[in-house]
C-alpha cells in the first residue's frame, strides 16, 4: 500500500481542484446553497466525475475507490455540498451496478454517469432511522405492478432526483428479510414530495418522499424480493468510505484556513501562531486529519483489492467525521469571534461537519458495526 | 483545411499561491519553490485552447512542445489530456535560467526536426518572469512572420484571420501561413478542464523525449545561454504605507489641505 499519490492520481486531483476553483466555488458563492446546483452537477458528468468507480461498460470511469475518495476529498474542500451530492448519487449507481439486471443497468447507469439523471437513496422513515429494519413503507404486487404506500424522510435529492432507490416491505413479519429494493422514477403516479428540509449549513437537499398508491412496473424490483436490506447495507458499507472522504476534505480545508489565519491575526503583539496554545491545537488538528485519511485510504485499498473492508470503512467514517467535527470547531475557535460570523467560512464547515456524524449510520451505529465485526472474529 | 499546429508550453511555479507564501532567493535570483505546485503557464493554456478550438473547426493536428526539467512531463500529460495529439519533451538538463533567446533557439531546432508546420502558438508571456520575448524570437529563428497578443484565430480565405488586442482596442489581421502567434487571454479561450477518462488515457499515450543533442544544437552553447539578458537583482518590493490625516475647521479647509498634500507628495515622487 502506498501513501503517496501516483502521477495519474495527482493529475486527477488537479482536475478537481481546477473545477472547484474555476466553476464550483464561484457558482456557489454567487447562488448560495438554497437551490440544487444543477449546472455543477451536469459539469461533473461532462468531466467524467459522476461515476468514477462504476463500470466502463456502462459509461463509468472504471477507476478504483482510492481515486473516487480522492475526488470526493478534493471536491469537499468547498464544504460537503457537492461531495455529498456525488456520494449520494453513487449509492443507487452502486446498487444498480451490483444488483441490477442488464436492462436496468443499460437504462440508468450511462445516463447517471453523464449526470443527465440524478440519483437518490430512500431508506429512512420518520420512525425508522438507525433501526432501518423497522421501515413500514409497503410494496404490494398487483398484477404486473408494485404498489407502494408509505413515507420516507430526510431523502437527499428528494424532489430533485430522477431515479430513487427505495426500500420497502414486500412481506410483513419477516423483518430485514421482508424488505425489497425498487427503482422509482420521478413522475411515477402517486409519488410526491414534502417541502425542503433545512439541515444546518444546507449542504444536502433533502425532502420527505410520499408514496400514495404509487404504481411502478414489476420490472423495477432490484435483485430478488427480500434482498432489499442486504442491498441497502451493501451500498452503505461502501458509502461510508465516501462520507469519510468528504469529511476529510472539509476538515483539511478548515485546517488550512485556520493555519493561515494564525499568521494573519495578531494579539499581545505577535501573530497568534506564536502561542503554544494555538500551536498545539493546530498540531492536534493536523494529526487527526492525517490519521483519518490513512484509515480511509486503507478501507478504500481493501475494497479495491477485493478484501473485506466493512470494519475499516466504519472506522474511517467514525474517525473522519469526528475529526472533521473537532477540527472545524477548533478552526472556529482559532478565528475567535470572527469564526462565528457568516462572513467567514469556518462556521459553515463546522455546521456541515455535524451532519456527517449522523448520516449513513450515526457514529454510534458505526461503533456497533465495529464491535460486531471484532466480536465476530473472536467468536470464529 | 486541416491545420498543422504546434503549441509551445512552459511549466512554471503556480503564480496563484498566496503572496504571503511567496519567497525569493536573492542570491540565486530565483523564486523559492516552497510548497507551490508546478503548473502550466496560463497563457500557454490559452494558446492550447485556441489551438484545440481551431482544430475542432478545421481538422488537423496539434503537437505540444516544452523545453524544461523532468517535471515538465506533467504539463505535457495535461496537454494530452486536453486532447493535443502529440507531445514532445525537450529535456533541460542543467540550464538554470534559460533566457528567452536560447529557449527560442531550442524550440526552433525542435520544430525544424519535426518538419512542416502551419502555425506555432505560444502564450504571450509566462506568469513567472513575464518577459514575453519567446514568440518573437522564435519567429525570427524560424524565419516566419509573427503576430502578437492574438485572442482569436479563425480560418480565412487564404490563411488565418486573427484578432489581436492593442492598447486602444483591437486589430484584425489576415495572415498567411506558416507563422508564429502569441496568444493572450480572452473569454473565448478559457482553457478547458480535461475529462477524467482523458487524464487517465494521457498516461498511456507516447511522449517523445529529446535531448539537446538529439536536436543537433550545440548543447554546451545552449547551456551557457545568451548573455544579452541577465537578471541583476531579484527582490519582493516592500510596500510602505503611511497614513496621514488632514485637519481643518471646515470641509473646504480640509479639502484644500488634502489637495495641497497630494501635490506635495506626488511632486516629490
Ligand atoms: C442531511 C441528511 C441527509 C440524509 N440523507 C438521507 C438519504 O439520502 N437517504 C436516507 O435513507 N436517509 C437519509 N438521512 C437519514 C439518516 O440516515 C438518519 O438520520 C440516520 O440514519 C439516523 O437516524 P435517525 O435520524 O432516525 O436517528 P435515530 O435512529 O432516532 O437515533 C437517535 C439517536 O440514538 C442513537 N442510537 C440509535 N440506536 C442506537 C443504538 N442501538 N445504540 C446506541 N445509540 C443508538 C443514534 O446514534 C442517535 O444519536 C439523512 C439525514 C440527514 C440529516
Amino acid at each position: 500500500m502506498d501513501y503517496t499519490l501516483s502521477e495519474e492520481q495527482e493529475q486527477l486531483r488537479r482536475l478537481v481542484e481546477e473545477f472547484v476553483g474555476r466553476d464550483a466555488k464561484p457558482y456557489l458563492d454567487k447562488h448560495g446553497r438554497e437551490d440544487f446546483p444543477w449546472p455543477l452537477f451536469r459539469k461533473l458528468g461532462e468531466l467524467g466525475l459522476a461515476a468514477i468507480p462504476f463500470p466502463l461498460a456502462y459509461g463509468g470511469g472504471g477507476l478504483d475507490y482510492r481515486c473516487y475518495a480522492l475526488v470526493l476529498e478534493e471536491l469537499s474542500r468547498l464544504g460537503t455540498a457537492l461531495g455529498s451530492a456525488l456520494a449520494v448519487h453513487g449509492l443507487p449507481q452502486l446498487i444498480l451496478a451490483k444488483f441490477g439486471n442488464e436492462e436496468q443497468k443499460q437504462k440508468y447507469l450511462p445516463a447517471m454517469a453523464r449526470a443527465e439523471l440524478l440519483g437518490a437513496f430512500a431508506l429512512t422513515e420518520p420512525h425508522a432511522g438507525s433501526d432501518a429494519q423497522a421501515i413500514k413503507t409497503r410494496a404490494e404486487l398487483r398484477g404486473d405492478s408494485y404498489v407502494l404506500n408509505g413515507q420516507k424522510i430526510w431523502i437527499t435529492h428528494g424532489g430533485e432526483a430522477d431515479v430513487y432507490l427505495v426500500m420497502a416491505v414486500t412481506e410483513k413479519g419477516l423483518g430485514a428479510k421482508g424488505i425489497s429494493a425498487f427503482i422509482v422514477e420521478k413522475g411515477a403516479p402517486g409519488l410526491s414530495f414534502g417541502k425542503r428540509e433545512r439541515p444546518m449549513g444546507l449542504p444536502h437537499h433533502t425532502r420527505e418522499v410520499f408514496f400514495d398508491d404509487c404504481v411502478i412496473p414489476q420490472a423495477n424490483l432490484v435483485g430478488n424480493a427480500g434482498d432489499g436490506f442486504k442491498v441497502a447495507m451493501t451500498a452503505l458499507d461502501s458509502g461510508r468510505i465516501t462520507i469519510a472522504a468528504t469529511s476529510i476534505g472539509l476538515a483539511q480545508q478548515a485546517l488550512d484556513y485556520a493555519l493561515s489565519y494564525t499568521l494573519e491575526r495578531t494579539a499581545f503583539g505577535k501573530h497568534i501562531a506564536e502561542f503554544q496554545g494555538i500551536q498545539f491545537m493546530l498540531a492536534d488538528m493536523a494529526a487527526a486529519v492525517e490519521a483519518a485519511r490513512c484509515v480511509m485510504r486503507k478501507a478504500a485499498y481493501l475494497r479495491d483489492s477485493g478484501l473485506p473492508f466493512n470494519l475499516e470503512a466504519s472506522m474511517a467514517k467514525l474517525l473522519a467525521t469526528d475529526a472533521a467535527m473537532k477540527v472545524t470547531t477548533d478552526a472556529v475557535q482559532i478565528y475567535g469571534g470572527y469564526g462565528t460570523s457568516e462572513d467567514y467560512p469556518v462556521q459553515e464547515l463546522m455546521r456541515e461537519a455535524k451532519i456527517s456524524q449522523i448520516v449513513e449510520g450515526t457514529n454510534q451505529i458505526q461503533r456497533m458495526v465495529i464491535a460486531r465485526e471484532l466480536l465476530k472474529k473472536l467468536r470464529q | 483545411m486541416p491545420v498543422n499546429i504546434i503549441v509551445c508550453v512552459k511549466q512554471i511555479l503556480d503564480p496563484e499561491i498566496p503572496s504571503r507564501d511567496f519567497r525569493v532567493d536573492a542570491e540565486q535570483r530565483e523564486a523559492v519553490r516552497g510548497a507551490a505546485n508546478l503548473v502550466t503557464n496560463i497563457f500557454c493554456e490559452n494558446a492550447l485552447e485556441t489551438a484545440l478550438q481551431l482544430k475542432e473547426k478545421s481538422g488537423g493536428k496539434i503537437t505540444v512542445i516544452s523545453y524544461g526539467a523532468d517535471s515538465t512531463e506533467d504539463a505535457l500529460r495535461k496537454a494530452l489530456a486536453m486532447k493535443a495529439d502529440a507531445a514532445i519533451h525537450i529535456l533541460n538538463d542543467g540550464q538554470a535560467h534559460p533566457d528567452p533567446l536560447s529557449v527560442a533557439q531550442v524550440l526552433a531546432a525542435a520544430i525544424r526536426k519535426l518538419g512542416e508546420f502551419d502555425v506555432v502558438m505560444l502564450g504571450r508571456e509566462s506568469g513567472d518572469w513575464g518577459v514575453g520575448q519567446t514568440a518573437g524570437l522564435l519567429a525570427e529563428e524560424l524565419g516566419v512572420a509573427a503576430v502578437a497578443f492574438v485572442d482569436k484565430v479563425e480560418i480565412g480565405a487564404d490563411g488565418l484571420q486573427l484578432k489581436r488586442q492593442t492598447d486602444v482596442g483591437y486589430e484584425r489581421v489576415a495572415a498567411t501561413m506558416p507563422l508564429v502567434i502569441s496568444i493572450t487571454n480572452d473569454e473565448h479561450n478559457v482553457p478547458r478542464i480535461p475529462k477524467t477518462r482523458d487524464v487517465m488515457m494521457s498516461f498511456r499515450q507516447p511522449l517523445t523525449k529529446w535531448t539537446l543533442e538529439d536536436l543537433g544544437v550545440n548543447a554546451a552553447e545552449v547551456r551557457a545561454g545568451n548573455h544579452y539578458y541577465a537578471v541583476v537583482d531579484l527582490f519582493i518590493p516592500v510596500q510602505e504605507l503611511n497614513c496621514e490625516f488632514v485637519d481643518g475647521d471646515t470641509l473646504e479647509a480640509r479639502v484644500e489641505k488634502f489637495a495641497q498634500r497630494i501635490i506635495e507628495v506626488t511632486g516629490s515622487m
